[in-house]
């Protein structure tokens, strides 16, 4: 019951906190506190008549309370206006934009998103999304600390970044919604529940900043979920849009996407790539029978949309479209063009929507290798068992001689195990990209050299040209000569990237000028060098006991920058903690009462001042 | 999870003011809004009722005078738990004050 409330009404009172505090972290513990002053009270004293309000009072008690101590401590808070206490309509907008910051990595912005707005645990998050609690509390805590040390306001973002900051959220409610779609089925109801979770952000936003591209991907989202019933059989396995059950389509979720197209709509402007993605939803949701699909829309329609997200997913789902529209060969005339991107090499999709387009050109055999190693690639079991299914539908053709696979299992047979292990890198993957049942007779030079250029044309010189010796060899060994024909060994060059020297110049701190020359004398792991502390430090001898050493322009700046310390934290951070937000002893400078520097805090200060990263300096 | 959501009358049950109609209005836009109100509406009391038995089937004209109270509303819903389900519907009566709701799973 509690727990109900507090899911319903999180979002609200964190948001209304966060204006108060400045804090996400101390708005939430301060929304904690009055939970748990429920959990103590309402049993007893019954549950209040609005359990909303009886939980924002509470915690707004305590967050000026708070304030309240900090002014007498600390003259220099003046953040505070008295206008800023109330809240606004749009606090849970500025609350969204906050946990969906583009300075968070994806998977904190989305588990803050879900503790902070949707009123999850740390342990259903963790259950969610297969993870452990620690995982995410980790995850969550370090959020909040890369919000606090980088002075991530409560503001609405500007103008000029606007669009961008929403794609943000928009990205973050829609990666929850996927990791819960992708979970159709199962035991645990709490990854499917992300769905609802995403519905509900989604409906959220839509109704505080009703634009074009937040209605678009909540139609999306309304009218897939409108299939979940229909799109698993009894026993889990996938069933294709085209063979589902449209009467099991939910006609509730569907008409509350056709709403939000319209809305859409009626706003204007020029369609967003969720906005043209919901219409190709549309499409699918207003045919009545497979035969109905209106292909030829929905094929103009990834037109634009490819023209908006070119990415190679999209351009295979525009094969399928294409293939339906306009016949099998145009389909697969775009799908072969993808085999050669890096992105797709291990996408089960890709051989899956080829083969269905070359059984319908007549080409079976092809057809059946295909559905083959779309099965090995899919980590799905109810995927692979689908296609393995129809493969072993299409009769075989006649005997092929010797395959690939088998060939490439006898040829490492017997070999050493290092040198198995390295030629089984190189050809497993001949063998993944080409297809295990594939005669061995019909691989040509083209594919093989197709393969390897996707797979490697970026590696190194010398990963490149040992990829070939492992080819070369299995083709002598087949007296298949000809197969590495296409390649062309490279040139290795003598040595390896340069690291970037760390810049000196007067406007840097101390802090800054001392890590980044430590980081780039002693090549020593980042995360080792962050967790230096000050009585590790052999001055003298220019090292450090956990095995880091240094050189003469690092030996110039430690002695200032430790100065009187004899302990704690090397690399402190800027400000010192909330009294809430107190970190381990160990990471607290007994000096200075400041925290150990963290690694995000390095990397964007880093960043900034250079456009590198922290690892470009070893 | 689905549940549906419906409320009961009888007689005595007073009709509806203006306050109501304003704090449940306000109540339907909000759980819509979030996507947890999927379908609403109220229900004219009287109504049509058909029954079968063996090859016949029968209409009959409401109203049924026999049931002391009736379906005079219902919602359909969309939640994560039981529990919130219960909260909703404490919600609910706490608007339209003195009466019955009787909720079942939709499965």
């Amino acid at each position: 019951m509690i727990d109900a409330v507090w899911k319903l009404e999180s979002a609200k009172i964190i948001a209304a906190l966060t204006r108060l505090v400045r804090d996400v972290g101390l708005a939430e513990e301060f929304a904690q506190d009055a939970l748990v002053a429920a959990m103590e009270q309402w049993p007893a004293e019954g549950v209040p008549d609005n359990p909303g309000a009886w939980l924002m009072s509470v915690a707004r008690r305590r967050a000026v309370d708070h304030i309240r101590r900090e002014r007498r401590h600390d003259r220099l808070a003046q953040d505070l206006r008295p206008h800023d206490e109330e809240p606004r309509q749009d606090d849970t907008l500025r609350l969204m934009f906050l946990s969906c910051h583009p300075v968070l990595p994806p998977p904190a912005r989305v588990a803050l998103t879900l503790k902070l707005l949707g009123g999850l645990s740390t342990a259903e998050i963790a259950r969610a999304f297969l993870t452990g609690e620690q995982v995410v509390a980790r995850r969550i805590a370090d959020a909040k600390r890369t919000l606090a040390d980088n002075r991530v306001g409560f503001d609405l973002p500007e103008a000029s970044e606007a669009a961008g900051r929403l794609a943000s959220v928009l990205e973050v409610i829609y990666l929850i919604f996927n990791e819960g779609y992708a979970a159709a089925s199962g035991d645990d109801l709490m990854r499917p529940g992300l769905t609802l979770e995403a519905l509900r952000l989604g409906g959220m936003l839509a109704d505080l900043a009703p634009q074009s591209e937040v209605l678009g991907l909540l139609a999306l989202m309304e009218i897939q979920t409108s299939r979940s019933d229909a799109r698993t059989g009894p026993s889990g396995e996938p069933i294709p849009l085209h063979e589902q059950n449209r009467g099991r389509w939910d006609q509730l979720r569907i008409r509350r996407g056709f709403t939000a197209m319209l809305r859409a709509r009626e706003l204007g402007g020029p369609p967003g790539p969720y906005l043209v993605q919901a219409a190709i939803a549309v499409c699918h949701a207003q045919a009545r029978t497979a035969g109905e699909t209106d292909w030829a829309q929905i094929a103009a329609l990834y037109e634009i949309l490819v023209r908006l997200t070119p990415t190679p997913v999209v351009r295979l789902n525009q094969a399928v479209a294409l293939g339906m529209a306009h016949g099998p060969q145009a389909g697969l005339d775009l799908a072969d063009g993808l085999t050669t991107d890096p992105a797709l090499q291990n996408y089960h999709l890709l051989p899956g929507v080829r083969a269905d387009l070359l059984l319908r050109l007549g080409r079976p055999d092809e057809a059946r290798r295909e559905f083959l190693r779309a099965a090995l690639l899919a980590d799905n079991a109810a995927e692979r068992a689908f296609l393995e299914r129809r493969a072993a539908a299409i009769p075989p053709g006649e005997d092929a001689g010797v395959l690939l696979g088998p060939a490439v299992d006898a040829f490492l047979t017997g070999r050493a195990p290092s040198t198995a292990r390295s030629y089984g890198q190189t050809l497993h993957r001949l063998r993944l990209a080409l297809g295990a049942h594939t005669p061995l007779a019909t691989v040509t030079a083209a594919e093989v050299s197709r393969v390897v250029t996707t797979a490697w044309g970026d590696a190194a010189a010398r990963t490149w040209n040992r990829h070939l010796a492992a080819i070369g060899s299995f083709a002598t060994w087949a007296e298949l000569p000809g197969l590495t024909g296409d390649l062309a060994r490279r040139a290795e060059p003598p040595s390896a990237r340069r690291p970037v020297v760390p810049p000196e110049h007067p406007g840097l701190s101390l802090r800054e000028r001392a890590l980044w020359s430590l980081l780039y004398e002693s090549s020593a792991p980042i995360s080792r060098v962050l967790a230096l502390n000050v009585d590790d430090l052999d001055l003298d001898d220019r090292r450090a006991r956990n095995g880091v050493s240094w050189r003469s322009r690092t030996a110039r700046l430690l002695p200032e920058l430790v100065g009187d310390r004899t302990r704690g934290p090397l690399f402190l951070s800027d400000r010192r903690p909330a009294p809430a937000r107190r970190p381990a002893d160990d990471d607290l400078c007994p000096h200075t009462g400041r925290r150990r520097l963290s690694y995000e805090r390095a990397e964007y200060l880093f960043k900034q001042a250079t456009g590198h990263t922290l690892r470009d300096l070893r | 999870m689905r549940y549906l959501l419906m409320s009961l009358a009888d007689e005595n049950t007073p009709a509806p003011d203006e306050k109501l109609f304003a704090e449940m209005g306000a109540y339907i836009q909000e759980m819509s809004a979030k996507g947890i109100l999927l379908a609403t509406g109220g229900l004219e009391p009287g109504g049509v009722r058909m029954t079968s038995a063996g090859s016949e089937i029968t209409v009959t004209d409401g109203p049924f005078t026999e049931a002391k109270e009736a379906v005079v509303g219902f919602a359909l819903v969309e939640v994560r738990s039981e529990e919130e389900m219960l909260e909703l519907a404490r919600r609910f009566r706490r608007i339209v004050g003195d009466g019955v709701s009787e909720i079942r799973r939709v499965l």
